[in-house]
């Protein structure tokens, strides 16, 4: 689980499952299905904020029932995992999804490392040449 | 009064300690007396006696020691007696202070070294153990008494009653300690300008050894995380995790730094980087976990005067040496053989990633604190960030693990380079066949093509190594590849159990069977067991794969009687191919929640593991 970055998983598959939750809502238009995973998937993303260390998936503190109970609610109400991310965020902060937020204050994190490796490499790469 | 004495060694070794570093610029001969060894040996003598006694009033639960008071309880078994000596903040800055006072005693061992350099080695070391010291004595000294009579302590926290965890502080401090020896060696060599052969050869053996100890200390921990804290993973990138690993990357770089100094005399000045970098992330690591800044699993009971102190000494260690190695360093060093791709380049890019890796660590880690200084806003950085980071920076390092120790010096050439490249390509169709049978996952495929190509083209250079050289001196001509195919097996390990862990949440009553992921689970019955110092509840499950029955599993829960706490222990049945591991909730109405995971190869990453400390050992006899 905790190898698994966001970016990797089945976007193709969620999509589709989307896209399939959406025909069901517009024929519906009554409450949506939802799926374990994914409520597995949100829920894995988030802290537990009363715990030391824990997802709210992996915890049974209060305030991940209620978290839980939230999310689903606002799974079954069509909403997305974006909207209720940036619900969430809105509500309890930025400290409550262990992804730092692709934001302002946190560019400098997300981009030094890679910033710096590729001026090591294009260093290493000119010093080879010269030999 | 017993504490008394602890005290009185306590401060005898300080003064001696302060003799040995005076005695430095008093005393301008270049040779070592006898008396010196002596002191250094009665410096080591009245701290082990300090400690001991500690570990004497834990045992005899001498409840005048406020130590003692409130971190034991006279009904404790006798092993977590002389554990919790250690397993609080006071106990274990003095554990810090006796390993490395018995560095210093295990170093004036050394003969290959020369009088003056080991001299100011010592007086460095010692430096290093007086700061500490003062530290001890002046914030966390284990020997204060309690002004009133208590009958009973307060009991240890009852997560860290556990035998990994009961050898996993000294272990660790082994390798992190360790590396202020190397840290003291480096500056010396740097003082004297004299980095020779013999200095490499001692600096190898050291690194080797607390690199080794570091790993070693870690996976105990990661071990303990699994079965204990009941969530069926073993890392969380918790920031003491990542505190941990920061000076286990830079060992691991200087490590290799250190081989590439083998056969010719370069890198110099970069290995005495790595070498200060070593115990600086170590006493950084000190500082962010005991001043209370991180949030933590591994909290200890935190004091802003602490953290200011370590602070300074970090401060003021980190900023010497640096300053030294800015005005000290050899400018004479040969040049680097850099080709396209032979060995000394291998090395290079290894270590830029590997403390590229490390840095990005150290960013992620203290981002949110500065963050919080800024903003005055809490942000998280989680497995994700470093999942997306650290791992793909990584990545290409792994890839290059596997044909580096087989790569030349000189030349550009990779021996019999066709049949790693059939490797390469046969391991990476086998694993996208693997991965696209099993649910199809980009990292699940490039984590166990990489594991399976470094293991094989490691058993390939391995296998031609043999051709070449025979059976004889197997080890020494093997050893690199043998630590590498254990990360191989790490990898894997690594791999397999995060991607294809699987969880199942459900409920059991007595007697109730469920078929779950191929596999049936009965609860058998609960038993109740009563210890001496916590009651435990244990739900029997057995295992059955077609109706035969494989295992029984016992998950438990404990209340302990002192501190009013209940823990969750994970039942694991450990087979060669999976774990199940099985963790039981609450009750309601005489139905159990019980949380499931099957891990799949999650043995491989102890087994790994065990492969690279043991490699890492034998390299010390090589070295």
């Amino acid at each position: 689980m905790i190898f698994i970055p966001y970016l990797t998983e089945n976007f193709l598959k969620y999509f589709l499952f989307l896209l399939i939750c959406f025909f069901i809502f517009l024929l519906s238009g009554s409450a949506n299905a939802y799926s374990e995973k994914d409520l597995k998937k949100i829920t894995s993303k988030l802290r537990c904020m009363t715990c030391q260390n824990q997802s709210i998936h992996d915890s049974d503190a209060d305030f991940s029932k209620d978290i839980k109970k939230i999310i689903v609610q606002k799974l079954e109400n069509g909403h997305t995992e974006k909207e209720i991310i940036k619900f969430l965020v809105k509500r309890y902060g930025e400290y409550i999804v262990f992804e730092p937020q692709m934001n302002i204050k946190n560019y400098f994190l997300w981009f030094f490392p890679f910033v710096i490796l590729a001026i090591s490499l294009i260093f290493l790469i000119f010093r080879i040449k010269k030999n | 009064m017993i504490s008394i004495v602890g005290f009185t060694n306590l401060l005898l070794s300080f003064l001696i300690g302060l003799i040995i570093f005076f005695s430095y610029f008093f005393n301008n001969k270049n040779t070592i007396s006898r008396t010196y060894y002596n002191l250094v040996f009665f410096k080591f003598f009245f701290i082990i006696v300090s400690f001991l006694t500690l570990i004497y009033a834990y045992i005899v639960s001498d409840f005048s020691n406020q130590n003692v008071f409130e971190n034991s309880h006279s009904d404790k078994p006798i092993l977590y007696k002389i554990s919790g000596a250690w397993g609080n903040h006071e106990g274990s800055m003095l554990l810090w202070l006796l390993i490395m006072s018995s560095y210093t005693l295990f170093f004036t061992l050394n003969k290959n070294l020369t009088d003056n350099i080991k001299k100011l080695t010592i007086t460095f070391q010692t430096s290093l153990f007086l700061l500490f010291a003062v530290f001890v004595i002046l914030t966390s000294n284990p020997f204060l008494i309690n002004s009133i009579n208590f009958e009973e302590g307060m009991g240890l926290n009852p997560i860290l009653q556990d035998p990994a965890l009961a050898v996993h502080p000294p272990i660790l401090y082994v390798g992190y300690v360790g590396f202020s020896l190397i840290l003291s060696l480096a500056l010396a060599g740097l003082t004297f300008k004299q980095i020779d052969y013999e200095w490499m050869n001692t600096a190898k053996k050291l690194t080797l050894f607390c690199w080794s100890m570091l790993t070693a200390g870690i996976a105990l921990g990661s071990y303990w995380a699994y079965y204990e804290l009941g969530w069926g993973g073993w890392w969380f990138w918790d920031p003491v995790e990542n505190v941990s690993l920061m000076p286990w990357i830079a060992g691991l770089a200087l490590v290799h730094s250190l081989m590439i100094t083998k056969k010719e005399k370069i890198l110099i000045r970069w290995i005495v980087f790595l070498s200060i970098l070593c115990f600086s992330l170590s006493i950084f690591g000190t500082f962010l976990v005991r001043s209370g800044i991180l949030t933590s699993v591994h909290s200890f009971a935190t004091d802003s005067a602490r953290g200011i102190f370590i602070l300074i000494i970090f401060l003021v260690s980190t900023g010497f040496s640096f300053i030294l190695f800015i005005f000290k360093t050899d400018d004479s060093e040969e040049k680097l053989k850099l080709l396209f791709i032979n060995k000394s380049t291998a090395l290079i890019f290894n270590n830029i990633v590997m403390i590229i890796a490390c840095l990005t660590i150290l960013l992620g880690t203290i981002y949110p604190i500065v963050i919080e200084v800024i903003t005055n806003k809490r942000i998280s950085v989680g497995a994700p960030y470093f999942n997306s980071t650290a791992l793909p920076i990584l990545l290409p390092g792994f890839l290059l693990m596997s044909i580096a120790p087989a790569l030349s010096w000189q030349n550009n050439k990779l021996p019999k380079y066709k049949s790693y490249i059939f490797v390469f390509i046969a391991l990476s169709l086998l694993s996208f066949i693997i991965v696209y049978l099993n649910a199809f996952n980009v990292w699940g495929f490039i984590g166990i093509a990489l594991g399976l190509i470094i293991i094989f083209s490691s058993l390939l250079s391995v296998y031609f190594n043999c051709i070449k050289f025979g059976l004889r001196n197997f080890i020494n001509h093997n050893n690199a590849l043998l630590a590498h195919i254990g990360v191989g097996i790490l990898v894997l390990g690594i791999t397999t159990s995060s991607v294809y862990k699987s969880e199942f949440s459900v409920t059991f009553m007595i007697n109730e069977k469920k078929q779950i992921n191929h596999y049936s689970y009965t609860l058998l019955k609960l038993e109740t067991n009563q210890n001496s110092n916590f009651q435990e509840l244990v739900a029997v499950f057995s295992l059955y794969k077609d109706n035969k029955k494989i295992a029984e599993i016992k998950p438990s829960k404990r209340y302990y009687n002192v501190s009013k706490m209940i823990t969750t222990e994970a039942g694991i049945y450990h087979s060669w191919f999976q774990d199940f591991y099985i963790i039981i909730g609450n009750e309601k109405d005489q139905i159990w929640s019980v949380k499931i995971y099957q891990n799949p190869l999650v043995s491989l990453i102890w087994i790994g593991v065990i492969i690279m400390v043991l490699s890492g050992l034998l390299g010390i006899r090589r070295a």
